[in-house]
């Protein structure tokens, strides 16, 4: 079955944008794990919570190219609702407990936030946070790689880690019936605290990361990304979005066996759960089996608070045979506790932050140049970054350039209409009710502001916050984050065709598809 | 958004299986404390023949409608490929009361999700919206329903949207071609054998003389399913439905479409030289029966022992033991008529794409020839009842689903019973299904190239 939808169906994650090879094998690991990804499948546009909060998705319109008749009904009241708070507890050996009970359905999830994530790999060792999560699963002290994968399907159950490239912690992620809540926890502690890194498992590992890393330079959307990353944040972890044939070949169980032991401890980790359960009950069971995990939490990574803007400059990813440009500008963002990050939630919404903001109103609707065209953030214990960006067919590479600068300096020079703000705010404060069917998700809230030490009103108040956010402080952000003469660009396509036409907006830096300078 | 097949089959997973899955909550011995209550639903056709189907679900407030209309490429003629989408598309860009670019700032600036999409067999629309929303939702479908604004401005827009999908999705990824040609190659019958996102020369060929005919002959009430899920009053909602699609004038039964396919005389082969790719890749498809069949909920069992999960077969196998391939899936599909069950793989580098065919035929030939055990067959079961589960998580998904089952088998109640038509197949059905429908003359295989491996075969990009 194929399926053909009016907007394409975006994650607005990492995973998505830097991994999508990852991620597609996540999905098909686990037939259960595949209904999760039913929101994509549907391709449901909407503005999350967190993700409104997180990647912010969604906003209003360029007036003048939105035909407004207001027949339709809307009531003008938001339904405003609180999130259900959890019961948070930290167990004597410093983990961190986020229990949410959610009755609707017979069921248990589990996310797991470690630190540091990523951002402790290593120099010379690229992806070793991301090797170290997905061999967890590929043995322990008790169970071979195989066992594993068939205890978890025998149980209709989830198992899997990751380690965002980007994200600042390691995420393991289990789910099941509520009736094997003690056989997932079971296999969910006896990965996280046991793995064995077996060299066999490892050796074959290896060769599938080799494949996979083969198979995403095929992929746009992930050399796009990889280039942004590097661009904004230069040499450091910040900027590692994949691993590198090199680090895949020196990659050894040694260097597994030392992450693990240094960073995965329960003191560096938040446990959510949510489901069909009386916190109280669940609450010693994760005891029972996280209980005799010990270490201290580890003295957080350091990063700079804010990261220097660098003049405008463009890179060319040379695609040959591309019959697209995947264009992507943007420039580095804000921390997640960073005084300016309201102002970057509802400026992002008003420029890019749905198929009824600008910037799809204009290079599609208006000017049929792309299928869509976004803008997102993200925001970490680092200053994250802000983009926008499009595929377009090749020859148009040129005007979606124009149109993408038209946009960027409306929103610097005008002042947000009365109407479309309030429509940005809407559409985020409203979003909060859907997000109460999506445990999964408001765990995801709860687990944010732990992590990020916000106080536990924090999602009573944010729609105050986003409603503060006024014409005045959408400028401000555009100014600080949309700027073009820091604005940093990456392009995707093939050279021949593309580089004149984007010289006209600066000088332009070619590389080939492993990044490699080309002349 | 039109994804590649492998890709999709994974998204689509949850759907697929649900439309071929069935049957009651005893599945699992260990679940018999599990407890979903039945949804109970009102199902009514008003008088311009509607359907309209309203389960009250008061877990969070919010709802979910969703429009599935009778219509989807199976119904395109040759020459006009890629039209129902191309309709979808058209079904956003505004109606009598609703403006240009209205429908998605009405609906998202109000704190609610929507899209639309469209397969081969139907089209879908759907929002989910907070609960105190419950008009907008239902007149912004009945106002498109009733008196969509067909110009030639906005064809002429969404067909380059459409095309920038089709590059998008198709012709600028790797193996983007694989899953059409697959198709094609498959299906002698038109309905299923071209593609849904269409040529891009019947694209062009497409006048506004199609899109009213298109508009009026299937976009009826008398061909459309409206399903509501959510926090309201089946009562008032009702009246609701009654006042805003009550009055839209049905339409003559849309033509019958023949969905027969002959048996294959062979199997059949192709290859392509991509240009785009950087590894090869192997996809297979098998016919097999329609959907909400005993044998096609029987070959939804052996897809997840063969391939869905870590424990699966070809995981286990191919990837883990034998290292042939990066990357596999097993996925089968339910549509109204004849069916597929698709297979998909990566050698590793430096594999030979004829070992890991060898490698999957060995696979299957196993299948076939010993078939599946009692222990796997009970983990299918187990997952099985996990995704019954999961599919009544949100409103919009059981929305979905529901429409889906009263379009595609007349009968909404399988979001009810689909559990106990799973838990139904018996090994022995399995076993048999596998005899008869893996076949090999019966398959169409399709291998990708990276065109380097021979670049004077390479396709120009976007044919």
């Amino acid at each position: 079955m194929t399926e053909v939808k009016v907007l394409l169906a975006r994650l607005f994650t990492d995973e998505m944008r830097i991994g999508e090879s990852t991620m597609r094998k996540q999905l098909w690991k686990s037939t259960t794990s595949a209904l999760f990804a039913f929101a994509l499948f549907a391709g449901l546009i909407l503005i999350s919570p967190i993700a409104r909060a997180q990647q912010g998705q969604d906003k209003s319109a360029p007036l003048s190219q939105v035909q407004r008749l207001n027949r339709a009904p809307v009531n003008k009241e938001i339904l405003r609702v609180q999130l259900p708070r959890p019961d948070v507890q930290t167990l004597p050996n410093g983990l961190t407990l986020v229990l949410q009970e959610d009755h609707k359905l017979p069921t248990i999830a589990f996310t797991m936030w470690i630190r540091p994530g990523q951002l402790a790999d290593p120099a010379d060792l690229p992806g070793l946070a991301s090797f170290t999560a997905e061999m967890l699963r590929e043995g322990t002290e008790r169970r071979t790689s195989a066992q594993i994968a068939q205890e978890v399907d025998q149980l209709g159950a989830t198992l899997d880690a990751s380690s965002r490239f980007g994200a600042s912690f390691t995420s393991v992620n289990a789910s099941g019936l509520i009736s094997s809540r003690a056989q997932i926890l079971d296999l969910m502690s006896d990965v996280v605290l046991h793995p064995a890194f077996p060299a066999s498992e490892l050796e074959k590992y290896k060769q599938r990361q080799e494949a996979s890393l083969e198979e995403r330079l095929a992929n746009p959307n992930f050399l796009g990304q990889r280039a942004f990353r590097r661009v904004i944040y230069g040499d450091t972890p910040m900027a590692i979005a994949s691993p590198t044939k090199e680090s895949i070949e020196k990659l050894s169980a040694e260097d597994l066996k030392r992450f693990h032991q240094q960073h995965f401890i329960p003191g560096n980790t938040i446990l959510g759960v949510t489901g069909d359960f009386k916190s109280a009950e669940i609450g010693a069971l994760v005891e029972k089996y996280f209980g005799a995990w010990k270490g201290a939490a580890e003295a957080p990574l350091s990063f700079p608070t804010s990261i220097d803007p660098q003049p405008t400059k463009i890179t060319l990813v040379d695609r040959p045979g591309s019959v697209q440009t995947y264009i992507v500008g943007g420039d580095r963002g804000v921390r997640r506790v960073d005084p300016d990050y309201y102002k970057l939630v509802v400026m992002n919404q008003v420029l890019g932050g749905g198929p009824q903001a600008r910037l799809f109103l204009d290079l599609r609707e208006e000017h049929s140049l792309t299928y869509g065209s976004y803008s997102r953030f993200n925001a970490d214990i680092y200053p994250g970054d802000w983009q926008a960006f499009a595929p377009v067919r090749t020859p148009v590479t040129g005007d979606a350039m124009e149109r993408f600068v038209y946009e960027f300096k409306r929103i610097n020079d005008e002042p947000v209409r009365p109407s479309e703000l309030d429509e940005a705010h809407r559409s985020i404060i409203a979003g909060f009710a859907l997000s109460l069917e999506q445990p999964v998700q408001l765990l995801s809230d709860w687990l944010t502001v732990q992590y990020y030490g916000l106080p536990m009103d924090y999602w009573d108040k944010y729609p105050d916050r986003i409603s503060e956010i006024d014409a005045a402080g959408v400028q401000a952000a555009a100014k600080k984050f949309v700027d073009l003469n820091h604005m940093q660009w990456v392009a995707v396509g093939d050279r021949k065709q593309i580089q004149d036409l984007l010289a006209k907006y600066g000088s332009v830096v070619a590389v080939d598809v492993t990044g490699k300078a080309e002349n | 958004m039109f994804l590649k097949r492998r890709r999709m089959a994974t998204f689509v997973a949850g759907l697929g299986l649900c439309l071929g899955l069935s049957a009651a909550l005893h599945a699992s011995p260990a679940d018999n404390d599990l407890k979903v209550p039945k949804l109970e639903f009102r199902d009514v056709k008003l008088d311009n023949g509607l359907r309209v189907i309203l389960v009250p679900e008061h877990s969070a407030p919010v709802y979910a409608i969703d429009v599935c209309y009778n219509v989807g490429s199976r119904n395109e003629r040759p020459g006009r490929t890629g039209f129902a989408h191309l309709f979808e598309h058209m079904m956003f860009q505004g109606s009598e009361n609703i403006g240009k670019g209205e429908h998605f700032s009405l609906v998202l600036n109000n704190g609610g999700g929507m899209n639309g999409t469209t397969n081969e067999d139907r089209t879908t629309y759907f929002e989910e919206l907070p609960k105190n929303q419950l008009d907008l939702g239902l007149y912004l479908e009945a106002d498109r329903m009733r008196a969509l604004n067909i110009t030639q401005a906005n064809l002429d827009n969404q067909r380059n949207a459409v095309q920038e999908e089709r590059r998008q999705g198709i012709d600028n990824q790797p193996y983007g071609r694989a899953s059409l040609d697959l198709d094609n190659l498959s299906y002698d019958n038109f309905a299923y054998k071209h593609s849904t996102i269409g040529s891009m020369t019947d694209l062009n060929a497409a006048t506004i003389q199609d899109v009213k005919d298109f508009f009026r002959i299937y976009y009826a009430p008398n061909n459309a399913v409206l399903t509501l899920v959510g926090d309201f009053n089946p009562d008032e909602a009702l009246e609701k439905v009654k006042k805003y699609f009550g009055t839209i004038p049905s339409q003559p039964e849309p033509p019958k479409v023949l969905l027969d396919e002959e048996p294959h005389y062979g199997e059949r082969r192709e290859t392509i030289y991509d240009p785009l790719a950087r590894l090869p890749e192997i996809d297979m498809a098998y016919h097999i029966p329609a959907g909400n069949t005993p044998d096609n909920y029987a070959v939804q069992q052996l897809a997840i022992v063969l391939g869905q999960g870590e424990s699966s077969r070809f995981y286990q196998h191919l990837v883990k033991e034998k290292q042939l391939a990066s990357d596999v899936s097993v996925q089968p599909d339910a549509r109204i008529g004849v069916s597929q069950l698709y297979f998909s793989a990566n050698p590793r580098p430096g594999v030979k794409v004829e070992n890991l065919e060898k490698g999957m035929d060995e696979e299957i030939a196993a299948a076939v020839k010993d078939g599946v055990t009692p222990e796997e067959l009970a983990k299918a079961k187990t997952q099985l009842l996990r995704q019954f589960i999961e599919r009544r998580r949100s409103d919009l998904f059981t929305a979905i689903l529901i429409g889906n089952y009263a379009v595609y088998f007349n009968d909404p109640n399988l979001i009810n019973t689909v559990l106990n038509k799973e838990n139904a197949v018996t090994l022995e059905q399995v076993n048999a299904a596998t005899k008869k429908f893996l076949e090999r003359d019966q398959r169409a295989v399709v291998i990708t190239l990276p065109a380097a491996e021979d670049a004077s075969k390479a396709p120009k990009a976007g044919q």
